[in-house]
C-alpha cells in the first residue's frame, strides 16, 4: 500500500521519553496502549503542537518536521486534523461556526452546513455546544478537523466519554467518513473494542516507546500474536485450551478455567486477552452477579502500583499473574496491601479470544461495563443486578462460590 | 463646568482605547508567555495600585521635566499630561482583569484553533479574544471609570488649568477651595453616576459570563 505517513522521532517530556516510529498508508491505524503511554503525545508531536527534540515527519511526501534540518511546519501549514479528547469545541460559536471555523472558502456555511448533514446534525446548526448532548459535540469536533479536508486525521481517544450504543455508532460512522474521504486517520486508544472494530493496522504503545505495528489480520493470528501482545506488557494474556463442557464454551489452562461468550467458536489452543480493567474486584460480604459466577477467581495481590488517577494491581492467581485496573477511588472501603487475599471476576464477554477475528471482535455485552462508566459507579454491573440476587439468595456466599466449578476447586485446594 | 466636563470626555476619549490596547497586549503576555522578568513587569504594572497618587505624580514630573529630551517634548502641564496621567493608575485594573480573563481560556481551544489552519494573532483575534471579551469589558469599565476620576496624578503632572487641564475632579477641587458647593454638587453626582454605571456594566458583565458559559 501507499505510503503516506512516514514519522521517526524522539521528544523528551521531562524523565519521560517517547520514541515513536510509524508509517501509515490509506487506513485507519489505532495506538493502542495503557493510560499514560505517551498517545497523546504522540499526536501532539504529529500536528505540530509539539516539536520533537530527534527525528522527521513526512506526510504524503512533505517533510512536516525535520530536528536535523530544524524544519517544524506550524500546524496551521500541516493539513492535520486532530480530535482533542476533550473535543475543544469553541463555547462562543454555534456549530455551523465550529465547523466553518477551518474553511477558508467564500462559501464555507454552506460547506460547514453540508458537512453537518454528513454526520447527521441537520437542523442542529445554531446550537451552541453547551446545548449539544455528549454524542453530538463528538460529531460536531469531527465534522470540524473533516472540513478543511485534512491530509491526515488524529483522534484522541474520542469516544471515551460516551456510552455504549453511542460509541458502537460514532465508530460505524467514523468508519463510513473513511471510506468517504479517504483520509487516513490515527485514532488513539485504550480500549481494544476500538482496535477490533475500526482498525487496519494496530499501533502498540508502552511507556513512550512506539515501534511495534500490524495489521489487523495479523493480531488474530496465532503465529505472531504471543510476541506481539507481550510486547504491550500490558493486560492479561492466557495461553489455554477451548472446551465444550455443559453447555458453555470455557478456557482451560494449568491452574484454571474461565467461561467464554458462547459465540466462540474456535477449537484446540489458544491465547486470550483481558484488559485490566475488565477484572473486577468482588466485595467479600456481597453475593454475586450470577452472569459473572462461573469466572469467579481468588488470588493473592502481588503488588500494588498507582499511577496517575489509576491503581493497578497484579495479583497472582489460577497460576498467572493479572492485572487489576480501577480508579483510585475505587474500592475505598477494601483491603488491598501487598499480600492480600482477594476474590475477582471476569465478564465471559471481556476475555478476547486472540486468533479468532470474527468470533473476537463481535461488539458484546463487555460495553455496558466500560471503564469510564465505573466513574460515576465503581461497580455498576453488580449494584444492577445484585439487587435482585440479595432477596433468595442472602449472604449465601458459598451457595454461589460452589456455583463455580473452578472457584471450588479453589477452596478445595485451600482446606 | 462645561469646558471641565469636555475636557475629561476628551481625556476619556484617547485613554478608553489606549487603556484597551496596551492593557489587551500587557494582559495577554502575562497570562500566555513565559520571558525572563515576566514577574518583575507584573509588578512594576501592579505598583501604582500601592503608591499614593502624589508619590506617582512626582516620579513621573522628575521623568517628565528633568530628563532633556522628554521636557523638550512640552508634556507638562498640558493636555497630553491630562491625558497620560490616568492612564496610570488605570492600567494596573485593565492589566489584571485581562490576565485573568485570557489566563481562563482553555489552551485546547487555541491549540484548536492551530489545527484548524489559524496562525498565532488569528488565533488571539477569533478564539482567546472573544472568549475572555467580558472579562476584558469589565476591566475597562472599572478602569475607565478610575480614569476620569484621576486627581492626584493630573494634578502633579498636567496642574489644575481652567480649560487646558482641569478635568472634572480638578473642577470640584477648585469649587470647594472657592466655597462654590452648589457646582461642586452637579459635578459630584455627575461623577458618581458614572461610577455607579460603570459597576453596573461590570455586574452585567460577570452575571452573563457565568450564564453563557
Amino acid at each position: 500500500m501507499e505510503e503516506r505517513l512516514n514519522a521517526r522521532f524522539l521528544k523528551k517530556l521531562g524523565s519521560f521519553r517517547l520514541d515513536v516510529t510509524l508509517t501509515l498508508g490509506t487506513e485507519i491505524g489505532v495506538i493502542f496502549g495503557p493510560s499514560g503511554a505517551g498517545k497523546s503525545q504522540t499526536l501532539r508531536a504529529l500536528a505540530g503542537l509539539s516539536k520533537p527534540d530527534e527525528g522527521y515527519i513526512k506526510l504524503n511526501g512533505r517533510i512536516l518536521a525535520d530536528a536535523s534540518k530544524k524544519i517544524s511546519v506550524p500546524p496551521k501549514d500541516r493539513r492535520i486534523g486532530l480530535v482533542f479528547q476533550e473535543l475543544s469545541l469553541f463555547p462562543h460559536l454555534t456549530a455551523l461556526e465550529n465547523v466553518a471555523y477551518g474553511l477558508k472558502c467564500s462559501d464555507r456555511l454552506e460547506v460547514a452546513a453540508e458537512w453537518l448533514h454528513m454526520v447527521r446534525l441537520d437542523g442542529l446548526s445554531d446550537r451552541y455546544p453547551h446545548q449539544l448532548s455528549g454524542g453530538q459535540r463528538q460529531r460536531v469536533a469531527l465534522a470540524r478537523a473533516l472540513a478543511p479536508e485534512p491530509d491526515l486525521l488524529l483522534l484522541d481517544e474520542p469516544f471515551n466519554a460516551l456510552d455504549g450504543p453511542v460509541r458502537r455508532a460514532l465508530r460505524r460512522e467514523l468508519k463510513w467518513l473513511f471510506n468517504k474521504t479517504k483520509t487516513p486517520i490515527i485514532y488513539v486508544t485504550h480500549d481494544i473494542e476500538d482496535v477490533c472494530s475500526m482498525a487496519d493496522r494496530v499501533f502498540f504503545i508502552r511507556d513512550g516507546e512506539l515501534a511495534a505495528s500490524i495489521s489487523v489480520q495479523s493480531l488474530w493470528d496465532p503465529s505472531v500474536q504471543g510476541a506481539i501482545w507481550h510486547s504491550l506488557g500490558w493486560g492479561t494474556l492466557i495461553h489455554g485450551v477451548i472446551e465444550e463442557r455443559s453447555g458453555l464454551c470455557w478456557i482451560v489452562w494449568d491452574g484454571g478455567r474461565l467461561a467464554l461468550r458462547p459465540t466462540v467458536r474456535v477449537e484446540g489452543d489458544v491465547t486470550a486477552f483481558v484488559a485490566p480493567h475488565h477484572v473486577k474486584l468482588l466485595y467479600p460480604n456481597l453475593s454475586v452477579d450470577p452472569e459473572l459466577e462461573d469466572n469467579v477467581i481468588e488470588g493473592v495481590v502481588a503488588e500494588r502500583v498507582v499511577l496517575g488517577g489509576t491503581t493497578r494491581l497484579f495479583v497472582r492467581a489460577c497460576n498467572l499473574q493479572w492485572q487489576v485496573e480501577f480508579l483510585n477511588e475505587s474500592y475505598a472501603t477494601m483491603e488491598l496491601s501487598e499480600g492480600q487475599r482477594v476474590r475477582m471476576a471476569v465478564r465471559p464477554g471481556c476475555i478476547y479470544v486472540l486468533g479468532s477475528a470474527s468470533n473476537s471482535c463481535t461488539l458484546g455485552s463487555c460495553m455496558e461495563t466500560q471503564f469510564e462508566q465505573e466513574r460515576s459507579t465503581p461497580f455498576s454491573a453488580l449494584d444492577e443486578k445484585g439487587e435482585t440476587a440479595y432477596e433468595g439468595e442472602d449472604l449465601d456466599h458459598r451457595g454461589s462460590l460452589r456455583a463455580s466449578p473452578l472457584a471450588r476447586s479453589h477452596s478445595d485446594r485451600r482446606e | 463646568m462645561i469646558s471641565s466636563l469636555v475636557l475629561s470626555l476628551k481625556v476619556l476619549a484617547v485613554d478608553v482605547p489606549l487603556l484597551l490596547a496596551i492593557g489587551t497586549s500587557l494582559g495577554w503576555l502575562l497570562a500566555r508567555r513565559n520571558f525572563r522578568g515576566k514577574e518583575a513587569l507584573s509588578l512594576l504594572i501592579l505598583l501604582p495600585v500601592v503608591l499614593p497618587p502624589s508619590v506617582l505624580g512626582l516620579y513621573l514630573l522628575m521623568l517628565l521635566g528633568r530628563l532633556s529630551f522628554m521636557r523638550e517634548l512640552g508634556l507638562l502641564f498640558s493636555f497630553p499630561a491630562a491625558v497620560m496621567a490616568p492612564l496610570f493608575p488605570s492600567l494596573p485594573i485593565m492589566v489584571q482583569s485581562a490576565r485573568s480573563g485570557f489566563a481562563s481560556v482553555d489552551v485546547g481551544l487555541e491549540d484548536a484553533a492551530r489545527t484548524l489552519g489559524d496562525g498565532e494573532f488569528m488565533v488571539f483575534w477569533r478564539v482567546s479574544f472573544p472568549i475572555a471579551k467580558r472579562f476584558l469589558m469589565a476591566g475597562l469599565a472599572l478602569a475607565s471609570a478610575r480614569a476620569l476620576g484621576d486627581f492626584g496624578v493630573t494634578l502633579m503632572i498636567a496642574g489644575n488649568i481652567p480649560g487646558r487641564t482641569q478635568t472634572l475632579p480638578l473642577y470640584i477641587y477648585s469649587r470647594v477651595e472657592s466655597l462654590d458647593f452648589a457646582g461642586a454638587n452637579i459635578a459630584a453626582i455627575l461623577l458618581t453616576g458614572v461610577g455607579v454605571m460603570s459597576l453596573w456594566l461590570v455586574r452585567r458583565m460577570e452575571g452573563a459570563h457565568g450564564g453563557a458559559s
